[in-house]
C-alpha cells in the first residue's frame, strides 16, 4: 500500500487542470485496478471564514458545529489528488457521482482540528458500466467522526451481474413538498468558490456543454447540503445520511423540497418543481 | 382577562450565552441569527429543552436587517426547541434583553404560559448597511412607475454618483445629533466623574470577570462558539497604570472617557430560561432566583437636558417604593456599565440630596451602595456589550449569584438609547 501524507491541503484548481489533461491518457498507460493509495492530511484547524461562507451558500445557520457536507469540502482536494494520480484507472472528468452516504458519529465543533484521509475501493459492476467508492474519513485525534462513501459510475459496457443495491423500498415521489427553492444561474460558481470544486460542468453553460450538459448543473453536494440545512434541527448528533443522485439540476432552476418524518429519521427528495422528476432522493437515520 | 388571580412566582432557571467578542473579530462572519441560535441551542443542551415546546420566546437585536423582521421566530425554527414554540421580537435599544425577560416573566406571572425564553443578540460586524436615502427614495419612485421606459428615464435623470455612498448605522441620538459617548461626556462633566474613578471601576470590572473565568464560575453559562471560549474583550492583565495612559476618546482633549472605560462595539448573544416552580420541578430543573418586579423609565434628555443614560436613576426609586425597599436592601447590584462615567454618575445621583429632592421628589437621598456588592463577577466594561445580549448575561449572572448565596436580593439596572432605563429585582 502506498500512502501520501500531506501537511497542507493541495489546491484543487491545479488538480482540475491535471484532470482535464488526464482525459486523454496515452493508450495503455492506465491501470486496470483501483490503487490502494491512502491520501491523508494531518490534523488542521478549520478555516472559520470558509465555514461561514459555506453556510451562506448552503443556508446553514453558523451554530459552531460543522455541517455534514463540510467534511466533503475539506477532503475534496484529497479526493482529487488521489483520482488524478498516476495509478488511477479512470479519467476523473466524466465520472458520474451516483450516491453519497455520510456516517457522522457525533457533532463536531468548529474549533476541533481535523485529520483527513481518502481512499478508493470496491470496483464493481453497475448496470451502466462499473462503479467504485471513494471513502473520505475525518478524525479528531484518533476518533473517527465522519465517514463519507461517494459512489462513482464509470459509464461503459452494461453489466448484468450488477446486484440490486437498494434494500429499502421508499416511494420518494409520494413525499409531500414542503418548500420551493429558486436556484440562481450562478449557483455553481457560488458553491465552487466555497467548496473548491471547480469542475467545469458546474461553472458555466459553455464549459458544461463541452461535457455534454445543455447548461451548467448544480453540484450534487450543494443539493445535499441545502437539503440537510433545511432539516438540520431535526438531525440527532449521530446519524447516517444517504442520498442517490438521480438527475442533474440544470441552472437556473426551481426545485421542490419534499420531506416526511419516519420512525428513526427522515426521507427527503429534491425534485423539479414543474415536472416532479427527481434530482436527489435521500434518507437520514439515527445512528 | 379571565378571572383575576394572584400573580404566580416566576423563577429564573438558568441562562446561556456565547462568549462576547469585539467587533470585526472572531464572529465577523456570524449573523445575529447564527449567534442567537448558538446561544439558544446551548441553553437547550444545558436544560434538556431539545424538542420541548416552550410557552413563548422573546428576543431581539438592536441592529438588525429588514429581512430579520421575525428574527426570534427564525431562531426558534433553526434551534433544537420544538418548532411549535411561538416567538416575538422585542426592541428597546440596550434594554432589549432585560425587557424581553420582563415580558416573559409577566406572562408567566399571569398564568398565560408556564415557561419562556428571553434573550437578545447583536453584531456590529455584520451590521445592516442601507442604501443612500436619496437613492432609496428614487428607487421607490421608479418602482411605482409602470412604464419601463419612463422607469429608466426617471432613474437616469434623478441619479447622482454621490448616491452610491451607503448609509452605515451610527451610534447617534436622532434628536440631538450626539453620540452616546458624547452625551455621556456631558454627564461625566456635570457630575464631576474623575478619570481616576472611571479607570478604577474599569479595572475592577476586568478583575472581577477574570476571576470569575479563572474559577470556572462562567462555565455553566457560556457555550464556546467558533473556537472562542472566553470573552474576547477581557483584559485580565490590565492595570490602573496602563488604563491611565490611554488618550480620551470623548469630551475633547481634556475628556475623561477612554476606549477602556467605555464599552467597545461587540458581538454576542444570550438567552435566559424562565418558568414556574412546577414546570421546572417536573423537568428536574433548578430554581435559581425569582424574577420579582421591574420598572422602566425615560427622561427628557432633549429640552430638559437630563443625562441620556441616567433614566435608571428615576426607575429605581419607583421600583423600591413599590416593593417597600431601600437602595441598601440588596446583596448584589448589577448595574450595566455602558460607560464607567454613566455607572458612577448613576450612583452619585442617588447619593445627591439636591438631585433626589428636586428631580426624584424624595425627602432623603437614596444613599450609597456598598461597592463591594457591585458587579461582583464583572460588568459590561470587561465582558463587552453586544447591545441586546447584555440583559440575558446580567439576569443569568444575578440568578446564579443569588442561588449560591442561598437567599438574598439583587438589583439590575440597565440604561438604553433614547434616554430610557430598565430595572428589575431578583430574589431568592
Amino acid at each position: 500500500m502506498s500512502n501520501v501524507e500531506l501537511k497542507s491541503a493541495p489546491g484543487a484548481g491545479g488538480l482540475y487542470l491535471k484532470a482535464a489533461i488526464g482525459m486523454t491518457p496515452l493508450a495503455g498507460t492506465r491501470k486496470k485496478e483501483l490503487p490502494d493509495t491512502v491520501v491523508s492530511l494531518e490534523a488542521q484547524p478549520v478555516d472559520l471564514d470558509r465555514l461561514a461562507a459555506f453556510g451562506r451558500v448552503t443556508e446553514h445557520t453558523l451554530t459552531g458545529s460543522l455541517p455534514p457536507i463540510f467534511f466533503n469540502v475539506l477532503s475534496m482536494p484529497l479526493q482529487l489528488k488521489l483520482m488524478t494520480g498516476d495509478g488511477f484507472p479512470f479519467p476523473v472528468i466524466g465520472l458520474v457521482h451516483v450516491n453519497n452516504k455520510i456516517e457522522q458519529t457525533r457533532k463536531v465543533d468548529a474549533a476541533e482540528p481535523l485529520g483527513l484521509s481518502v481512499r478508493v475501493q470496491d470496483l464493481r459492476p453497475h448496470p451502466k458500466g462499473r462503479q467504485f467508492d471513494v471513502i473520505s474519513e475525518a478524525r479528531v485525534g484518533d476518533e473517527l467522526v465522519s465517514k463519507a462513501t461517494s459512489t462513482y459510475l464509470r459509464i461503459g459496457k452494461p453489466s448484468e451481474e450488477a446486484a440490486a443495491e437498494k434494500t429499502e423500498e421508499i416511494d420518494f415521489s409520494a413525499l409531500p413538498q414542503i418548500a420551493t427553492w429558486s436556484l440562481p444561474g450562478d449557483l455553481g460558481r457560488r458553491y465552487a468558490s466555497v467548496s473548491g470544486d471547480r469542475n467545469p460542468i458546474h461553472m458555466h453553460d459553455l464549459t458544461a456543454k463541452a461535457f455534454g450538459f445543455p447548461k451548467a448543473i448544480a453540484h450534487g453536494m450543494w443539493t445535499k447540503a441545502r437539503a440537510l440545512a433545511a432539516i438540520d434541527n431535526k438531525l440527532p448528533d449521530a446519524f447516517t445520511v444517504d442520498v442517490a443522485f438521480k438527475r442533474p439540476i440544470l441552472l437556473p432552476s426551481k426545485v421542490g423540497f419534499h420531506v416526511a418524518e419516519v420512525d428513526d429519521g427522515l426521507n427527503f427528495s429534491v425534485r423539479n418543481a414543474k415536472k416532479g422528476t427527481p434530482h436527489v432522493d435521500g434518507t437520514t437515520r439515527a445512528a | 382577562m379571565a378571572a383575576s388571580k394572584a400573580p404566580r412566582p416566576v423563577w429564573v432557571i438558568g441562562g446561556n450565552r456565547i462568549p462576547f467578542v469585539r467587533s470585526n473579530a472572531q464572529y465577523a462572519h456570524a449573523s445575529n441569527q447564527d449567534m442567537f441560535t448558538a446561544a439558544v441551542d446551548g441553553l437547550a443542551d444545558r436544560y434538556g429543552l431539545a424538542g420541548e415546546r416552550i410557552g413563548d420566546f422573546a428576543g431581539g437585536a438592536v441592529l438588525k436587517f429588514a429581512r430579520e423582521l421575525n428574527l426570534s421566530r427564525e431562531v426558534v425554527l433553526g434551534s433544537k426547541l420544538a418548532p411549535e414554540t411561538p416567538a416575538f421580537d422585542v426592541g428597546q435599544a440596550c434594554g432589549t434583553g432585560l425587557e424581553a425577560a420582563i415580558l416573559i416573566a409577566n406572562k408567566i406571572a399571569l398564568g398565560q404560559i408556564d415557561s419562556g425564553i428571553a434573550g437578545g443578540t447583536d453584531t456590529t460586524s455584520d451590521a445592516p448597511i442601507e442604501l443612500n436615502e436619496d437613492l432609496r427614495q428614487i428607487l421607490m419612485d421608479v418602482n411605482r412607475i409602470k412604464d419601463p421606459k419612463k422607469q429608466a428615464l426617471t432613474l437616469l435623470t434623478k441619479f447622482r454618483p454621490g448616491m452610491i455612498k451607503p448609509e452605515i448605522p451610527v451610534n447617534r441620538e436622532a434628536r440631538t445629533g450626539l453620540s452616546m459617548g458624547e452625551h455621556t461626556a456631558i454627564t461625566a462633566k456635570e457630575w464631576n466623574i474623575t478619570r481616576e474613578a472611571q479607570d478604577e471601576l474599569t479595572y475592577n470590572s476586568h478583575q472581577n470577570l477574570a476571576k470569575a473565568w479563572d474559577e470556572g464560575w462562567q462555565d455553566d453559562m457560556v457555550t464556546p462558539y467558533l473556537g472562542v471560549e472566553i470573552d474576547g474583550n477581557l483584559r485580565a492583565d490590565t492595570s490602573l497604570e496602563k488604563l491611565a495612559k490611554l488618550k480620551p476618546v470623548f469630551g475633547g482633549k481634556d475628556g475623561t472617557m477612554t476606549a477602556a472605560n467605555s464599552t467597545p462595539l461587540s458581538d454576542g448573544a444570550s438567552a435566559v430560561l424562565l418558568g414556574t416552580e412546577e414546570w421546572a420541578k417536573e423537568r428536574g430543573l433548578p430554581l435559581r432566583a425569582r424574577f420579582v418586579d421591574a420598572e422602566t423609565s425615560a427622561v427628557d434628555y432633549i429640552v430638559k437636558q437630563e443625562g441620556l443614560l441616567l433614566a435608571p436613576v428615576y426607575a429605581v426609586p419607583r421600583l423600591l417604593e413599590r416593593n417597600k425597599l431601600t437602595l441598601q436592601d440588596f446583596d448584589f447590584y448589577e448595574i450595566h456599565e455602558a460607560f464607567a462615567a454613566q455607572t458612577l454618575a448613576t450612583l452619585k445621583a442617588w447619593e445627591d440630596p439636591a438631585f433626589c429632592k428636586n428631580r426624584l421628589g424624595l425627602d432623603e437621598p437614596l444613599g450609597s451602595i456598598d461597592r463591594a456588592k457591585l458587579n461582583v463577577k464583572g460588568g459590561s466594561l470587561a465582558a463587552a456589550h453586544p447591545f441586546a445580549a447584555t440583559g440575558g448575561r446580567i439576569v443569568a449572572n444575578l440568578a446564579k449569584l443569588l442561588e449560591e448565596k442561598g437567599s438574598g436580593r439583587g438589583l439590575i439596572s440597565i440604561c438604553a438609547a433614547g434616554g430610557q432605563g430598565i430595572v428589575a429585582i431578583l430574589e431568592r
